[in-house]
C-alpha cells in the first residue's frame, strides 16, 4: 500500500444490519479531494472509519501507510474535525484547542502558541477566551477546524466543514483549503451540496447508499459515466435544423429545441465523437454562437448518478 | 512513543477529565452521599458539646457524691450529700391504683410529688427520680462515651461506606468516564487525540480515582474529625497519640482502595455492557453475599480486601434479622498486607479487561 494516499481496500461497515459503507475501494493522493453524497451516503461513516472512530467489518485502511487502528500514529499526522457538535462544557474556545494539543505532548507554551495561530487561521481570536457552548454554530465549526489544524497535520480531514459559515468566513475558509491542498497534503472534505464541491475541488468521491458511484476530477467523472449522456446547450440561429444535422451524424440521444432562447439542448453519449461533429458543423457557416456543457456541475452529475434525489 | 512520555499522556487526560469529573452537575448526588456521614457525625458532636456546656453549666459534684448515693434515699439526704443539683424540677401527679374489693373493681386516685435531679460528674450525668420524697430510680449516664462513639463509626464506615456510599459514588463518577462522554458526544474528542486506548483508559481512571478518593477519603476523615471533636480533652489525645492515627490511616486506605476497586469495575462494565445498571444490581448482591459465599468466591469481591484493611470490626446488634445479618456478615479476615496488594492486583485485572473494551470502542452517538 502507498505510503502516500490514504487507501481503502474493500472495506465494509455494518451499523447492525444497517448498511454504513459498502465494498469500498478508494485511493485518495495528496490535494484537495471531496466526498459528495446526500445525508446518509455513508461520506462520514467514511470519515470516521479513516481516523479510527469506528473499525471496519471487513477490508483494510490505510493512511498515510498507518492503521486507523494506531491513533497514537495516526493522530499525530491527522487533523479531523468532525461533524459532531457537542464540546466539553468547561471549554472556552482556547482551552479546546490547547488541551487537544497538550495531548501531543507539547509544553504549554508551545501549545497556547500554536492554539492562538490556529484560532487566528480561522479568524476566531476575539472569541477564544468564550466558553464554546456558547459559540454560534459557524464558531464551533470554526473551533473544530481550528482543533484539527493546530498540530499542522498532513492530512486533513473535515466533515462538511462549511456548513453554518456565513459567505465571507466560507470562502477564506475555501482559500484556505486549497492552500494547504496546495502545500502537498490531503485535504479530505465532504460535503452534501453539490455546489459547494464544484467552487472547492476538482477531484470528487460521488458516494450514495453506502458505495462509491463515481471518483476522479469532476470532467473525469463524466467521462466515466458513458451510459449517462451529456448535455450541452447549443445556441444558434436555427436550432431545428441543427438539431437535424446532428441526430444524422452524431450520437444524439435527445435533443429539444428551446426557441425562445434560440437555443438547442442537447444528450449524447458520446462526447468526443459529438463535440468533433459540432466542431465540423459549426465550420460549415451554421451560424453557432455559444456551446456550453450543461451539465458540468457536480449537481447535474449527481441527479444522474442518484436518480436526482439530490 | 516512550513509557514515559505515555504516561504524560495519561496525567494529562487526568487532568483535563478532572475538570469534567469534579464540576459536572450529575456528581452533586454524590458529594451528598460522601459527606453525610461526616454532616451526621457532626450534629452529633455539636448535640454532645452542648449537653456538656449545658451540664458544666450547673456545676459539677464528685464523682464518688455520684456512686454514694443510692435507691431509697431522701431528697435530703441526697442534697446533703451531693449538694445543688445542676437541674431540678418538681411536680406533682395522680396515680391510679386499681384494686378489687368482693368482686368488684375499685379505682382510688392520689396525689404524688414527684422531683427530678440531675448532677453532673465531669463526664457522667446521673439522673435521679423522686417519688413522695424517695429516691425511687437512678440512672447514671455518661455525657461522652468514646468507646461507643468509635464502635459507631466502624459500623457506618463499613456498613454504609463502603456498602453503599463508595459503591454507588464510584458506580456514578465511573461510569459517566465514558458513557457520560458517549451520552455528551464529546468522547470522539479523545479519541482523536494521539494516543493509545490504554493510556486513555488509564488517564480516564486516574481523574476519576482521584475524584473519587478527594471525595470519599475526604468524607470518611471529616466524619471520624467529627467523631473526635467533642472527645478532644476527655481521652481522644490519648487514642490519637495511640492507635488513633494508624486507624484514621486504615480508614482513608479503605476508602482509597474500595475507589479504585469499585472504580475499575465499574469502568470495566461501562465498556463493555451496554446498559451497566444490570451489572452493577448484580455486583451489589454479590458484594452483599461475600460473607457467607466459599473462601474462594470472596476473594472476587471487593468488600473482603476492604473489610481486612478496617482497623475495627463492625459492631453487629443481636436483635438484628437473620437475612440483614447474613448481608452484613463479614467475610473472612485476611492481613491488611495481603488485602491492599491483593486488591491492587484485583484492579489491576480488571483494567486489563476494560483495556480490551477501550480498544474495541466506536462513536457511533445515535445508537449509544
Amino acid at each position: 500500500m502507498s505510503a502516500q494516499e490514504i487507501v481503502f481496500e474493500n472495506v465494509s461497515k455494518f451499523y447492525g444490519d444497517v448498511l454504513g459503507v459498502n465494498r469500498i475501494e478508494l485511493r485518495i493522493p495528496p490535494g484537495l479531494t471531496s466526498i459528495v453524497g446526500p445525508n446518509g451516503a455513508g461520506k462520514s461513516t467514511l470519515m470516521n472509519l479513516m481516523c479510527g472512530l469506528i473499525h471496519p467489518d471487513r477490508g483494510e485502511i490505510r493512511v498515510l501507510g498507518i492503521s486507523p487502528r494506531n491513533p497514537e500514529r495516526l493522530m499525530r499526522i491527522t487533523g479531523y474535525a468532525t461533524q459532531f457538535d457537542a464540546a466539553p462544557r468547561w471549554a472556552t474556545g482556547f482551552d479546546f484547542v490547547v488541551s487537544s494539543l497538550l495531548l501531543f505532548g507539547y509544553s504549554s507554551s508551545l501549545a497556547e502558541r500554536l492554539a492562538w495561530a490556529a484560532l487566528e487561521q480561522v479568524g476566531l481570536t476575539d472569541a477564544a477566551h468564550r466558553k464554546v457552548n456558547a459559540y454560534s454554530k459557524g464558531m464551533r465549526q470554526r473551533v473544530r477546524l481550528a482543533q484539527a489544524l493546530a498540530h499542522d497535520p498532513q492530512v486533513l480531514v473535515l466533515d462538511e466543514p462549511l456548513n453554518g459559515l456565513d459567505p465571507v468566513v466560507r470562502a477564506e475558509t475555501i482559500a484556505l483549503f486549497r492552500q494547504l491542498a496546495a502545500s502537498g497534503r490531503h485535504v479530505v472534505v465532504s460535503s452534501h451540496v453539490l455546489q459547494e464541491v464544484d467552487v472547492i475541488s476538482d477531484r470528487v468521491v460521488l458516494m450514495a447508499n453506502g458505495m462509491i458511484v463515481a471518483e476522479g476530477g469532476i470532467r473525469g467523472v463524466r467521462e466515466e459515466i458513458r451510459e449517462h449522456p451529456s448535455q450541452f446547450l447549443i445556441r444558434c440561429p436555427q436550432p431545428a435544423r441543427l438539431a437535424a444535422l446532428l441526430f444524422e451524424r452524431a450520437p444524439v440521444a435527445e435533443a429539444r429545441v428551446i426557441e425562445e432562447e434560440g437555443a438547442l439542448l442537447v444528450l449524447t453519449r458520446d462526447r468526443n465523437v459529438f463535440t468533433r461533429t459540432l466542431t465540423a458543423l459549426a465550420a460549415s457557416g451554421l451560424g453557432i454562437e455559444s456551446i456550453v456543457p450543461a451539465d458540468e456541475s457536480v449537481h447535474a452529475l449527481y441527479e444522474y448518478l442518484v436518480g436526482g434525489s439530490a | 512513543m516512550t513509557a514515559r512520555f505515555r504516561l504524560r499522556q495519561a496525567l494529562v487526560i487526568a487532568r483535563l477529565e478532572m475538570k469534567r469529573v469534579f464540576l459536572a452537575r450529575r456528581s452533586l448526588w454524590i458529594y451528598a452521599l460522601a459527606l453525610l456521614p461526616g454532616v451526621l457525625f457532626l450534629v452529633h458532636a455539636l448535640q454532645l458539646r452542648y449537653e456538656l456546656s449545658k451540664a458544666r453549666e450547673g456545676g459539677t459534684v464528685a464523682p464518688a457524691a455520684v456512686e454514694a448515693i443510692e435507691e431509697g434515699m431522701s431528697e435530703e439526704q441526697v442534697l446533703a450529700l451531693a449538694g445543688k443539683p445542676g437541674e431540678d424540677r418538681a411536680r406533682t401527679v395522680h396515680r391510679t391504683r386499681r384494686r378489687e374489693e368482693a368482686g368488684r373493681e375499685i379505682f382510688e386516685t392520689r396525689e404524688a410529688r414527684t422531683r427530678r435531679m440531675v448532677y453532673f460528674d465531669g463526664a457522667r450525668r446521673a439522673f435521679l427520680w423522686f417519688e413522695d420524697g424517695r429516691l425511687r430510680s437512678k440512672e447514671v449516664r455518661p455525657v461522652l462515651n468514646f468507646a461507643e462513639d468509635r464502635e459507631v463509626y466502624a459500623g457506618v464506615f463499613q456498613y454504609f461506606y463502603l456498602r453503599l456510599a463508595i459503591f454507588f459514588g464510584c458506580l456514578g463518577i465511573f461510569l459517566n468516564l465514558f458513557r457520560g462522554e458517549l451520552m455528551d458526544k464529546t468522547l470522539h474528542f479523545w479519541l482523536l487525540a494521539p494516543a493509545r486506548r490504554e493510556v486513555l483508559l488509564a488517564g480516564k481512571f486516574l481523574a476519576g480515582w482521584t475524584a473519587a478518593s478527594a471525595v470519599f477519603t475526604g468524607g470518611a476523615m471529616l466524619a471520624f474529625a467529627a467523631m473526635l471533636w467533642p472527645h478532644m480533652g476527655a481521652g481522644a489525645e490519648a487514642y490519637w497519640q495511640g492507635p488513633g492515627a494508624v486507624h484514621a490511616a486504615r480508614y482513608a486506605l479503605a476508602a482509597l482502595m474500595g475507589c479504585a476497586g469499585y472504580g475499575s469495575l465499574f469502568l470495566a462494565a461501562s465498556l463493555w455492557i451496554r446498559n451497566p445498571i444490570v451489572p452493577a444490581a448484580v455486583l451489589l448482591l454479590w458484594e452483599a453475599s461475600s460473607g457467607f459465599l466459599p473462601e474462594l468466591l470472596q476473594k472476587l469481591s471487593v468488600l473482603y480486601y476492604l473489610q481486612s484493611m478496617c482497623p475495627v470490626p463492625a459492631p453487629m446488634e443481636r436483635d438484628v434479622p437473620t437475612l440483614l445479618r447474613l448481608i452484613l456478615a463479614p467475610a473472612a479476615p485476611l492481613s491488611p498486607w495481603l488485602a491492599l496488594p491483593g486488591l491492587f492486583a484485583f484492579s489491576a485485572l480488571v483494567l486489563w479487561a476494560a483495556a480490551a473494551g477501550a480498544r474495541r470502542i466506536e462513536i457511533n452517538y445515535s445508537t449509544d
